[in-house]
């Protein structure tokens, strides 16, 4: 049983915008890497944040923390736009069509080497997130886990072959520089 | 293959930092969040997440039926219960049925129910003066087959000891023991044998009535006496007059009649006089299986099964409700597990497409 206010003071009771500014590098990151476009990236933050501002009251403090929590909605905010895209593409008949976005604008922005832009380029959306999640943000396996609805020893599975692939182009890119 | 730690730290080191347009627009909605004033009922407003309902929900649903199976338990435990109602029907039915026997000489009647004592039978004591036919119907509850052997035995040496005799006995032993006996004591000592007869077990019911029989047999003197007259004076004419051979044959023919009538009323008198000289008692032992008779129970006995009633009955809703509504829970669940199952499917394809 959880009040909606006020908390304990042993849990975490930190207003939205402390935890939003805290935490904004990583729901952006995380939204970066899964959709390896910065606009959108942007965009599906600014959605993470509105959603996030609305549950507030719902979070509980002893179900996980902040960033899982934060995460899990930048997580779900993602999936429906990857869902409405997809729909989309069929609905206009150009499902082998890339998004324009993707394609004229720099996929990840300032700060990635153009050969690791590439190879991440390269990685599938699933790939791309546990190498963000795992590498980049730094969340444990159990975390992950939790946070992608599979086992840890999937998110370690996924994430060697992710590294693997990532290393493999990357040593591909080298070699035809 | 292990991955490089270059290519870690190169992840690490181009770990992505949101543009400052975006950190405005996420401080421009941080800042947005309303302060709630508190509402003096907002304390106590609980959020409980859907397992957690459960688990509150379940342990209050089992608390509310037992709570009401208590309550109506110790309300219905003032009404009389079932058994006692159908033994009071069947005590109304008896008396019905009494009363709707003529009788054909006034009788007085005394009737006590389960807990008469024996000293009720004083209620009607014989009267030495007049000739009165006394019988009593009494039943008496022995706990076990055992016992109803050693009642019938102890009654019968009561019978004998007080003078009378037994007209018949039939004794069953075993399940559904029972003992029917009918006596017959001198009245004198009539309530001597009800006060006996009482002691073999707990009252359950007993009946005495005693009926007059001496206007009966005031009559019956009176009519010997008038015959044996006739009779005399017949005798006295047919042995001193001289008559015709048609009047000697009348009157020898109504000498026969009333000599056969004198025999009459001198039975009827001596079958009087003995029925008023000695009570009839017919003596019934049961045991409580053969009567099916509940004992009285306690407030608390009564309480308590009534609350196990309540309980059987919200059992048996819960159960029908659960029959009813389990079909309805399985699509559910199976709907729900389909789409999840669905949705992660579809996440994964979505993920390794984009």
């Amino acid at each position: 049983m959880s009040l909606d206010a006020p908390r304990s003071a042993d849990l975490d009771a930190r207003s939205f915008a402390t935890v939003a500014e805290e935490l904004l590098d990583d729901v952006y990151g995380y939204l970066l890497y899964m959709t390896k476009n910065w606009a959108l990236a942007e965009d599906l933050t600014s959605e993470t944040f509105e959603t996030a501002l609305r549950r507030w009251k719902r979070f509980d403090p002893r179900r996980g923390t902040h960033r899982a929590w934060l995460l899990a909605i930048a997580r779900s905010t993602a999936l429906d736009w990857f869902r409405a895209d997809s729909r989309r593409r069929k609905r206009e008949e150009r499902a082998d069509a890339e998004d324009p976005r993707h394609d004229r604008e720099p996929a990840f922005g300032e700060g990635f080497s153009a050969e690791l832009e590439e190879a991440l380029r390269a990685l599938t959306a699933g790939e791309r997130e546990v190498v963000a999640l795992r590498v980049v943000l730094e969340l444990d396996g159990d975390e992950t886990a939790a946070l992608l609805g599979i086992s840890p020893t999937a998110v370690s599975t996924r994430l060697h072959r992710a590294l693997a692939k990532l290393e493999e182009r990357m040593r591909h890119h080298d070699a035809v520089a | 293959m292990t991955p490089s730690p270059d290519l870690i730290q190169e992840l690490r080191a181009s770990r992505p930092a949101a543009p400052a347009d975006l950190r405005a627009r996420v401080r421009e909605l941080a800042a947005s969040e309303a302060t709630p004033t508190a509402a003096p009922w907002s304390k106590l407003h609980l959020h409980l997440p859907a397992r957690r309902s459960l688990l509150v929900a379940l342990p209050a649903a089992a608390a509310l039926a037992l709570t009401t199976a208590g309550v109506l338990g110790l309300a219905r435990s003032d009404a009389p219960s079932a058994e006692v109602l159908r033994g009071e029907l069947a005590q109304t039915d008896k008396d019905s049925l009494e009363s709707a026997v003529p009788e054909t000489a006034p009788v007085q009647t005394e009737t006590f129910g389960a807990g008469a004592t024996p000293g009720a039978a004083d209620a009607i004591a014989p009267d030495a003066n007049r000739a009165q036919q006394i019988s009593a119907t009494l039943t008496v509850e022995v706990s076990d087959s055992d016992g109803v052997s050693d009642a019938a035995q102890k009654a019968l040496d009561l019978t004998e000891r007080l003078g009378g005799h037994v007209v018949s006995a039939s004794v069953v032993t075993g399940e559904g023991a029972n003992a029917a006996i009918t006596l017959r004591v001198p009245v004198a000592k009539v309530q001597e044998a009800i006060v006996g007869l009482s002691a073999l077990g707990s009252i359950v019911s007993q009946q005495v009535s005693v009926q007059d029989l001496q206007a009966t047999l005031d009559q019956l003197e009176r009519r010997e006496r008038s015959v044996r007259a006739q009779i005399a004076v017949l005798v006295a004419r047919l042995e001193s007059e001289p008559l015709d051979a048609e009047t000697r044959a009348r009157l020898q023919a109504r000498l026969q009649n009333l000599r056969a009538e004198l025999r009459v009323l001198r039975r009827g008198l001596a079958g009087t006089r003995a029925e008023a000289r000695m009570a009839t008692i017919q003596l019934t032992v049961v045991t409580p299986e053969s009567t099916g008779a509940v004992a009285p129970q306690s407030r608390l006995d009564r309480t308590l099964d009534e609350a196990v009633n309540v309980l059987v009955w919200e059992a048996v809703i819960a159960l029908a409700i659960l029959i009813i509504a389990a079909p309805f829970a399985l699509v559910l669940l199976a709907t729900w597990l389909g789409r999840r199952f669905y949705r992660r499917r579809e996440e994964e394809r979505l993920l390794a497409t984009s």
